[in-house]
């Protein structure tokens, strides 16, 4: 850093406070169970500090409470799971359980676990474990979402242990992302926390009070332990001395001694933290990267292209034919004549420049969305979809072919003379959002389509979407990326999400009733290439149809310091994927 | 004095009643409740949330919802933190130390300056300390907190003198006692500078007043014809009757201790109760608010009965009046 | 009276200085759409975090220097050697309404197209950063002046109907205000904020903002009212109006409140920062004046951005340092005024 003229005093003070020498750590060491996982990357070294910052407090160490993505990312650095996701190449891997098999029937799921695997406190894991995790998950005492997720129809699993190390997991149907959804569950120690199961706390333990006060109670079987929690200050985790990896060499992972995190106010602080050179590596939006290069040199990071992100950000009109209580209806009948009519989305699609935004507000960095998910899902993402590129000509010949002219007030006029006008409702929080919007309504004056915007609380415009429907045009953001099944609430016409006519008791239009079909059918197969085309179909048909104008999907991009080696950055999710073989040759930062 | 101590704190009970029931309509008001952002994420059960908001009582009409909360406060059950699933006094506990901490270096601050300052602006009325004490005063005045703030955040980002936000440095837990000490002292002074400021030009101007008051009395005239040193009769017999109001000023701070910083600490990312407080505001997170609403009330008026009890304290013509 | 009032305050370099100072901003204000070379609305997608365009003298013309986008990817700009457009003085550009009534396309200065005048640089989506801080100074300071008229007159009301009348209605009045000054300001700004604004248009924030922070605010005023028509009350010309039988509406309207107007005065320009930095806080939280429009709050609260921050950091300064010489101006007078009036005059809570 630098550090011109300065107060003596001051100077002291910063000295004492920055030259402290690293914490001296003597790992514990215990043998390697016999289900060791060898790791295949490059043999590193062991010891140094992994600094990151994130921008919002855990709200618990739970994964029964944890209902947002901060919380879960930390309960995923000490509890494991039967199996992984690969972040870089979307397949499944072996977690806790070493291998599984999977039955003719297509339902049927063994899981093999690793022997010798233990508790951070030295007890061994085992299928009773897994089995007290169902349990707990399953209980009507404890409502959580993984309840949710892991039955198909309101039917649970079967879960039957088989002996100490084999667990059999039984669907009541093909259910198409089985091994992804268990693979996020983690698994629970029984000797720890079956007395909170008994008496009906589960909920309450291991929340953030827990995590402060007696840290070593959340038992990990993951890379990392937690060693201590300061609410808005800091969470430090430690390396597991019971986990299951090692390198080639022999070596147990994870290579660092600790995991700091910094917990700062906003995505802002958590941006300035790391270009001041105080964090390890930071997720950077394209805004961003246009400054921060100028600090890469100063403080020894570089900054990687992660590709497209999979967040979509998309405009839509409301189709909701219905009307409230007092029979008023939610869209002025002849405005719903015009959202409804697929020439006039089509128009207005073509009428944004999409490359404009690109430039202007993502400097250059991002690229025009034509579809529901974004290229960063490489799993599943179709390529060729329809596409609507700015052409404000072809926009005037879909909107004179669907009988709207310009009037002699050179603004537009539908069929029978009302001035086409409508409101576009969007959240404040987000400034990127609130200039797209902005730049979308001079886009439509060129149209001769007056836009009026309104910015509203996040929880007033749900409130819109969602239950009172009064409103003409909306526009969000939804992350998308993952498994197609995860997007049923928003393509399914009964789905909450189903934004632009949500829960739709019996599909409006035959193509919405195309796409029902094709998302219950892609759920209740196993088979790869099969999903895919059905998947590929829905995106193909959201693109023809367009009830959401999809706008532009910006590029994600990780700040990396140089010392650290090992580094896998995954198009989606966690900013390093690989934490655990992470090493440094520079042990002072 | 103690009948008269009893009488005002008699009246924080209606008046915790009010503002609660006030705070919990206008909550109710609001669009949306803590379980909104939920609702919008797109992998979510409808029948996950229909529980959820049972277990919260959200199905519940507002009045139901509040009187549950009060038969609870009655046993001093504050209720939990929807989004910790903590009680909420244990929260608020967590978080208040750094709070108060920031307070007190910001009291000292404005003291410790004010003080000599206003007394030697006072001394010479005209001078040219008392003309740049008042230019610095308006000055300091009129800038807003969290414009003062965000200068000091982007100071400290371009200079790397100081840390941006938090109370202690990443290796706290490894430090020397004495280097902890130290690390905190570096992370207080840029919010400490921030928050003070205001609170210096205000003793300021209020203790030159108070010292040009006192200069004109008899017996400081007295004091000079005895033949007192200026210097004495400023620091000694002046300074020390023109304090005296400035006791009542303790209150006031004690007042503010909870919702005097909460613009500071969430643009300059300290980690005191103003961001817990803000954040259960933006989230909704109901009974966090209602919590530190009670607690920001009591001590707005055990403040002000603190400050009305230094006055009496130390200006026998005060009397204990209703 | 008012007219003595202003004398002895022009008299005064301070009230002097302060007063022109107001005169000018607030004239700046209400000029705005003139005053500025196009609109607040105004994008331009190719030209966004442009730097400030630098005046030069050329060929006896007062001009500006165009620049180029050297790279997008960071938003740099390098300004063409020696090439500048000139400035074109009362001038047609963008069409917009004076005082919301008379259409008019003419502005004081403006450069031929495709060539543009960022004084203060631009924003995200390429509008004219100066431009949007003067129309925001018709917003930011006007909450001011309306805020405050509402709360005097609130305050003037229930006050002076409180000290005449004096029994349970003052005891009434007296407990509310007590109640009002109890809560802790910000967290009922921030209920109040959430309760109510889904009951406005969005369009219609800058209405809300002046009711929370109105009804938040007439309490001081009222008691302070009520403290002087009190002591008035005693005073002979009262007693007199009494005496010869005047109705108590008379008494209280044609003698009491006018006596209190002086004092009124001065605290209410002192009370005009109040407002100033209580709509540039909310704002600056995202929870007041919203896009399109501008205030000075809300592009404070868009500088926080952390790249706005790094890049245009003269953006954030400017409506600081606006909103600062407003304060400054108003408590200047403000002090000015009491002086005039009464050097021993304290505002409670002061």
């Amino acid at each position: 850093m630098a550090q011109p003229v300065f107060p003596i005093a001051l100077c002291a003070l910063l000295l004492l406070s920055a030259c402290s020498p690293p914490p001296k750590v003597s790992r514990q060491t215990h043998p390697l169970p016999a289900g060791v996982d060898i790791a295949r990357s490059e043999i590193g070294r062991s010891g140094g500090v992994f600094i990151d910052s994130s921008p919002g407090e855990p709200s618990t160490f739970n994964p029964l409470v944890s209902e947002d993505a901060t919380s879960g990312g930390f309960i995923g650095l000490f509890l494991d799971s039967l199996v992984h996701n690969n972040a870089v190449t979307q397949e499944v891997e072996p977690g806790l359980a070493a291998r599984w098999d999977i039955a003719p029937d297509n339902r049927t799921f063994t899981f093999h676990l690793r022997p010798g695997v233990l508790w951070s406190d030295g007890h061994p894991f085992s299928a009773d474990d897994v089995l007290f995790t169902f349990q707990a998950i399953y209980d009507p005492r404890f409502p959580n979402r993984a309840a949710f997720d892991l039955s198909v129809d309101g039917q649970k699993f079967k879960v039957e242990k088989i002996d100490d190390l084999t667990v059999r997991l039984t669907t009541p149907q093909i259910y198409a992302p089985f091994l992804e959804t268990v693979g996020g569950v983690g698994l629970l120690p029984k000797h720890e926390l079956e007395p909170a199961f008994r008496d009906g706390t589960l909920l309450k333990s291991w929340n953030v009070s827990v995590a402060q006060k007696e840290p070593q109670r959340l038992l990990a079987t993951g890379a990392f332990r937690l060693r201590s929690y300061q609410p808005a200050e800091r969470i430090v985790f430690e390396a597991n001395p019971h986990y299951w990896r090692a390198d080639a060499q022999g070596v147990r992972l994870p290579y660092v001694d600790f995991l700091v995190t910094k917990l700062v106010k906003d995505a802002n602080a958590s941006t300035l933290a790391f270009a001041t050179g105080q964090t390890d590596a930071e997720g950077l939006s394209p805004d961003n990267v246009a400054w921060i290069d100028r600090y890469a040199s100063r403080y020894g990071f570089s900054v990687f292209n992660r590709g497209p992100s999979p967040n979509t950000g998309f405009i839509w009109f409301n189709q909701n034919p219905g009307h409230d209580t007092a029979g008023k209806p939610f869209v002025t009948p002849y405005k719903l004549a015009w959202f409804t009519d697929r020439r006039f989305r089509q128009a207005i699609s073509h009428g944004i420049d999409r490359q404009g935004l690109v430039r202007g507000v993502l400097f250059g960095r991002g690229q025009p969305l034509w579809g529901p998910e974004t290229p960063a899902n490489k799993k599943w993402y179709n390529p060729n979809v329809t596409q609507y590129p700015y052409d404000p000509a072809r926009s005037r010949a879909l909107l004179a072919e669907a009988g709207f002219q310009i009037g002699p007030d050179q603004k537009l006029h539908d069929r029978q003379g009302n001035l086409v006008e409508f409101t576009l409702n969007s959240n404040q929080e987000n400034q990127l959002r609130v200039n797209m919007a902005t730049a979308f309504k001079e886009n439509m004056r060129d149209l001769g389509i007056t836009v009026n915007l309104s910015f509203l609380d996040f929880g007033t415009l749900v409130g819109k979407i969602q239950d009172s429907y009064d409103y003409e045009a909306g526009m969000l953001g939804l992350t998308g990326g993952g498994d197609p099944a995860g997007g049923i609430s928003v393509f399914s016409s009964k789905g909450r999400l189903h934004q632009w006519y949500p829960n739709q008791k019996t599909p409006a239009t035959p193509w919405e009733a195309r796409i029902d079909q094709l998302m219950s059918d892609q759920l209740h197969t196993l088979d790869y290439p099969t999903r895919k085309k059905y998947f590929d179909e829905v995106q193909k048909i959201m693109s023809d149809e367009t009830p959401f104008i999809y706008l532009v999907t910006a590029n994600a991009y990780v700040g990396i310091k140089d010392r650290w080696k090992n580094i896998r950055i995954p198009p989606l999710g966690s900013l390093v994927w690989n934490l655990d073989e992470l090493w440094t040759p520079l042990l002072t930062p | 004095m103690i009948p008269f101590i009893l009488r005002r704190l008699t009246t924080l009970v209606p008046m915790l009643l009010a503002v609660t029931l006030l705070v919990f309509i206008l909550m109710s008001l609001a669009p949306g409740d803590f379980l909104t952002p939920v609702k919008a994420q797109r992998d979510i059960n409808p029948a996950l949330i229909a529980e959820l908001q049972k277990s919260f009582g959200l199905d519940r009409p507002w009045y139901q919802q509040y009187a549950l909360w009060l038969g609870n406060v009655l046993h001093l059950d504050f209720g939990y933190s929807w989004t910790y699933k903590v009680p909420v006094a244990q929260l608020i506990a967590q978080r208040a130390p750094a709070t108060i901490l920031l307070s007190i270096t910001s009291l000292l601050l404005a003291w410790t300056l004010a003080i000599p300052l206003a007394v030697l602006a006072a001394a010479r009325p005209g001078g040219w300390i008392d003309r740049l004490t008042s230019a610095a005063a308006y000055f300091a005045l009129a800038i807003p907190e969290f414009f003062l703030a965000l200068l000091a955040v982007w100071m400290a980002a371009r200079t790397g003198w100081f840390p941006i936000g938090g109370l202690t440095s990443l290796d706290y837990d490894f430090l020397s006692p004495a280097a902890q000490f130290l690390d905190i002292a570096h992370h207080l002074i840029l919010p400490t500078l921030v928050l003070g400021l205001g609170g210096v030009a205000g003793t300021l101007r209020v203790l030159r007043a108070n010292v040009l008051d006192v200069l004109q009395a008899e017996y400081i005239t007295a004091a000079r014809a005895k033949g007192l040193s200026e210097k004495v009769v400023l620091f000694r017999h002046v300074l020390r009757n023109a304090l005296n109001p400035l006791l009542s000023t303790i209150g006031y701070a004690f007042a503010g201790l909870l919702s005097g910083s909460l613009l500071v600490e969430n643009v300059m990312n300290y980690p005191g109760l103003g961001r817990l407080v803000y954040e259960a505001f933006i989230r909704e997170d109901q009974f966090v608010v209602l919590g530190s609403v009670v607690v920001a009330c009591s001590l707005l008026i055990v403040g002000n009965l603190l400050s009305d009890l230094a006055l009496a304290w130390s200006d026998p013509r005060v009397r204990y009046g209703r | 009276m008012a007219a003595d009032l202003l004398r002895s305050l022009l008299r005064r370099p301070a009230g002097m200085i302060s007063a022109c100072l107001l005169l000018l901003l607030y004239g700046a204000a209400l000029f705005a759409p003139f005053l500025s070379p196009t609109i607040p609305s105004a994008q331009d997608l190719s030209r966004t975090y442009h730097p400030p365009t630098a005046l030069v003298w050329q060929n006896g013309h007062l001009s500006v220097r165009l620049y180029r986008l050297v790279d997008p990817s960071t938003a740099t700009y390098e300004p063409l050697p020696d090439q500048t457009a000139t400035l074109r003085w009362f001038s047609h550009g963008p069409a917009y309404k004076f005082f919301w009534l008379i259409p008019s396309t003419r502005h004081l200065f403006t450069v031929s197209s495709p060539a543009t005048i960022y004084l203060l640089g631009s924003d995200a989506t390429g509008r004219d950063v100066f431009t949007r801080l003067l129309y925001g100074a018709g917003i930011s300071l006007s909450i001011g002046l309306i805020g405050v008229a509402l709360t005097s007159f609130l305050g003037l009301t229930i006050g002076g109907l409180a000290g005449y009348l004096g029994g349970w209605p003052d005891t009434l009045a007296m407990r509310l205000t007590e109640f009002l000054m109890a809560v802790p300001g910000l967290y009922l700004l921030l209920a109040l904020r959430a309760a109510l604004s889904s009951r406005f248009p969005s369009d219609a924030t800058f209405l809300l903002i002046v009711v929370i922070l109105s009804a938040l605010g007439w309490a001081g005023t009222a008691r302070v009212v009520r403290g002087l028509v009190l002591s008035l009350r005693e005073r002979p010309f009262i007693l007199a109006a009494n005496v010869i039988g005047q109705r108590p509406w008379t008494i209280l309207f044609r003698h009491l409140l006018p006596n209190t107007f002086s004092y009124l005065i001065v605290a209410a320009t002192l009370s005009v920062p109040g407002y100033i930095l209580g709509e540039a806080a909310l704002s600056f939280l995202g929870l007041g004046i919203q896009e399109p429009s501008s205030s000075w709050g809300l592009m404070l609260g868009q500088a926080q951005d952390i790249k706005i921050f790094m890049l245009n950091f003269w953006w954030l300064l400017t409506p600081g340092l606006a909103i600062i010489l407003t304060v400054i101006a108003f408590n200047l007078l403000g002090d000015a005024l009491r002086d005039a009036v009464d050097p021993r005059f304290r505002l409670p809570g002061k």
